[in-house]
């Protein structure tokens, strides 16, 4: 479970975050939309705990992340928008390895599983990943979440640069997390994919959370409006 | 974990090269060893064989005449080289290990030297002292400077970071990889050196393996200090080409210069002129005043009285002893300067690691200059032991028979000061390892 509590970033004069009040739910999946700059990636990293916030709280199963931030990691995953892995070892190898980094010793049985169920085709287990496409390292990324056990999932930007199958593939598999009570917090650009696997959906300007949405309730084209009503809304207004 | 740490660190093609390059100049530098230390034997099994050769050519000649004899006859004295010297030439390139000498005036002898190639000596030795002192600190940087920099530089430092409870604990395991090959290649070298050179499991050889160890535990403190620092890797290595270049090249010359403006030695000028002015102005001089030198020298010798008509042995040696007595002052004077030289060499050195190895393996290969210093003190010994045995019998005109020539093998010097395997030596590479590790104790608190 995910929550934010009036968490604020500053970086001097500049308000990169501004009193975010936020909570993810497990088995939730938490789509934040905004433009560059919105304070998407500032949310990811304060709850990675790579920022100490200005003020307010993040919260990680029910942890402050800046009082606690070695027993919140152990809940945490996260995949970048460009996961960059050993590019000298194999899928298997880099599982294996990034497993091992966590304190967890998996069998290279339980490693194959976990790379099968993340998606990726047996025949690339044991290529080295310097041959992977983008979508076949976020695969892997996937497999690394998975065996973690993590209850939260951080995702920043996941589907950028991804042709629309693999795209729809990750888009599968985080639904197949979201059934196991993984509660996770996707930042992205992209509006289609939001709608297509949020339940909940936040659309951020410069640092403020504007709107949530539940996103069930809505179709896209209305989340595409609410989107472009929130990006054109006055500066002055906010 | 380990296992997948070695895949991931030897899959690369730069890793690979590099450890392979160390171990070929490694066994290059041994071989070296090898073949300085057989042409010491060589040179010194071939004094041994022509030693009695040479005696008896000589008796043959000059048996009437022992004066003239021992004019011509060689003693060899001989230093055998530890095998070590295989490891640390030292200054033993130059210096010789065999002085073969007559009972004549000792200081025109005692530096005589074997001929060498002066483009040799310029470009120095590949010894496996070099390979460890310069090239390990090198291949430890190449190993470590991007430890921590190539995460962040390649975008792995995030998720590491999110998979690890300690970042620190982290970079030590990836540091303790490294840390395994190069002690690792370091054990294959020392134990290769120890069978090709045929070193002896005493004291002074592990000795040096245990300073070798502490040198390379310095070295990889020294880089884990910089990269905790959390630089890029241009800075890293920068650095640290920076500090090995004002460590290696540039503190050990100003030491050498500033050691040698401190202690000037013109007695290495002034003794060879008195040296033979001593013997050569005796020629135009009073026989008498010189021999009454001489008496005052040997009063041992008073009996055989003032010889002064023509030309007669005991003069002779008479003026050949001044040589040596007019220059003991300028004598005594150089070596005291090369004594202070070598002392606060060492002094400066407790403070640079890299000198106090070199220095340490130099004393414990006994390539060192004290060393050589022992061995023309000895030198001096073994002249004047043989000045006593044959004046009496110059003096007395005693022929060439009478002697047993076949006492006469080369002598060989027993170093009683060979007791080297020292753990004095330790300390200094201890404490600036401690020292660098306890900074890295202190910087790597950043990490959490």
């Amino acid at each position: 479970m995910i929550i934010t509590n009036n968490l604020t970033k500053k970086y001097s004069e500049h308000i990169a975050l501004d009193k975010l009040k936020l909570v993810v739910e497990e088995g939730e999946i938490y789509c934040l939309l905004g433009a560059n700059g919105a304070g998407k990636t500032t949310t990811i990293n304060l709850l990675l705990g790579f920022l100490k916030p200005t003020s307010g709280r993040a919260m990680i199963n029910g942890l402050n992340v800046g009082d606690n931030p070695k027993a919140t990691k152990q809940f945490l995953a996260y995949i970048p928008e460009n996961l960059m892995l050993y590019p000298s070892l194999t899928a298997v190898e880099n599982l294996d390895y990034f497993s091992g980094i966590a304190g967890k010793k998996l069998t290279t049985k339980e490693l194959r599983q976990f790379l099968e169920e993340a998606g990726l085709q047996s025949n690339a287990f044991t290529k080295r990943i310097s041959t992977f496409s983008k979508g076949m390292r976020q695969k892997v990324g996937i497999a690394i979440a998975l065996a973690k056990d993590a209850k939260v999932l951080l995702l920043d930007e996941p589907t950028s640069g991804l042709d629309p199958k693999a795209s729809n593939e990750f888009g599968q598999l985080l639904q197949k997390l979201r059934s196991r009570g993984v509660a996770t917090l996707m930042a992205t650009h992209d509006l289609f994919r939001a709608k297509e696997v949020a339940t909940h959906i936040g659309i951020m300007k410069n640092g403020v959370l504007m709107k949530e949405l539940v996103a069930k309730d809505i179709s896209l084209s209305v989340l595409e409006q609410a989107y472009l009503d929130t990006m054109n809304y006055k500066e002055s207004v906010l | 974990m380990y296992r997948l740490l070695f895949l991931q660190f030897l899959r690369s093609r730069a890793v690979l090269a590099s450890l392979f390059l160390i171990l070929v100049l490694g066994g290059i530098s041994i071989g070296i060893g090898h073949q300085f230390l057989s042409q010491k034997k060589t040179a010194i099994n071939q004094v041994e064989k022509y030693q009695q050769g040479h005696i008896q050519r000589n008796v043959d000649l000059h048996k009437d005449d022992l004066g003239l004899l021992m004019y011509y006859v060689k003693f060899a004295f001989i230093n055998r080289p530890n095998n070590l010297a295989g490891v640390s030439m030292g200054q033993s390139d130059i210096n010789p290990n065999v002085q073969r000498i007559t009972i004549k005036n000792l200081e025109g002898q005692r530096y005589d030297n074997d001929l060498t190639n002066p483009m040799n000596l310029q470009s120095g030795n590949l010894d496996l002292s070099f390979v460890l002192i310069y090239l390990f600190p090198l291949l430890i940087i190449v190993f470590t400077f991007n430890l921590l920099s190539e995460e962040t530089e390649t975008g792995t430092w995030r998720l590491v970071s999110i998979q690890t409870t300690s970042k620190v604990r982290y970079l030590l395991i990836k540091l303790s990889v490294r840390v395994l090959l190069i002690y690792s290649a370091l054990l294959l070298l020392l134990a290769s050196a120890k069978i090709i050179l045929s070193i002896a499991l005493d004291m002074n050889y592990l000795m040096m393996a245990l300073l070798a160890f502490f040198y390379v535990a310095f070295w990889f403190a020294l880089c884990f200090f910089i990269i905790s620092f959390k630089r890029d890797s241009g800075f890293n290595a920068l650095l640290l080409l920076s500090i090995w270049l004002v460590l290696l090249i540039l503190l050990p010359a100003g030491i050498n210069a500033y050691v040698t403006n401190k202690y000037p030695v013109p007695e290495a000028l002034s003794t060879m002129i008195s040296q033979r002015d001593g013997y050569h102005t005796k020629w135009d001089t009073d026989k008498v005043a010189t021999l009454k030198k001489f008496y005052e020298h040997y009063p041992q010798f008073k009996e055989f009285g003032y010889p002064i008509e023509g030309f007669n042995w005991t003069w002779y040696y008479a003026m050949q002893q001044m040589g040596d007595d007019e220059s003991a002052e300028d004598t005594r004077a150089f070596r005291q300067k090369m004594t202070e030289r070598e002392t606060t060499s060492k002094q400066l050195s407790a403070f640079l690691p890299n000198m106090h190895l070199q220095l340490a393996f130099n004393d414990l290969a006994g390539t060192s200059l004290s060393e050589h210093l022992h061995f023309l003190d000895a030198t001096g010994d073994f002249h004047e032991e043989l000045r006593l045995f044959f004046y009496p019998k110059i003096f007395k005109e005693l022929s060439g028979d009478t002697i047993d020539w076949t006492k006469f093998d080369p002598k060989y010097w027993n170093d009683a000061t060979d007791n080297k395997g020292n753990i004095e030596y330790i300390w200094p590479l201890a404490i600036a390892t401690i020292i660098m590790l306890a900074g890295c104790i202190v910087i790597s608190r950043r990490f959490h």
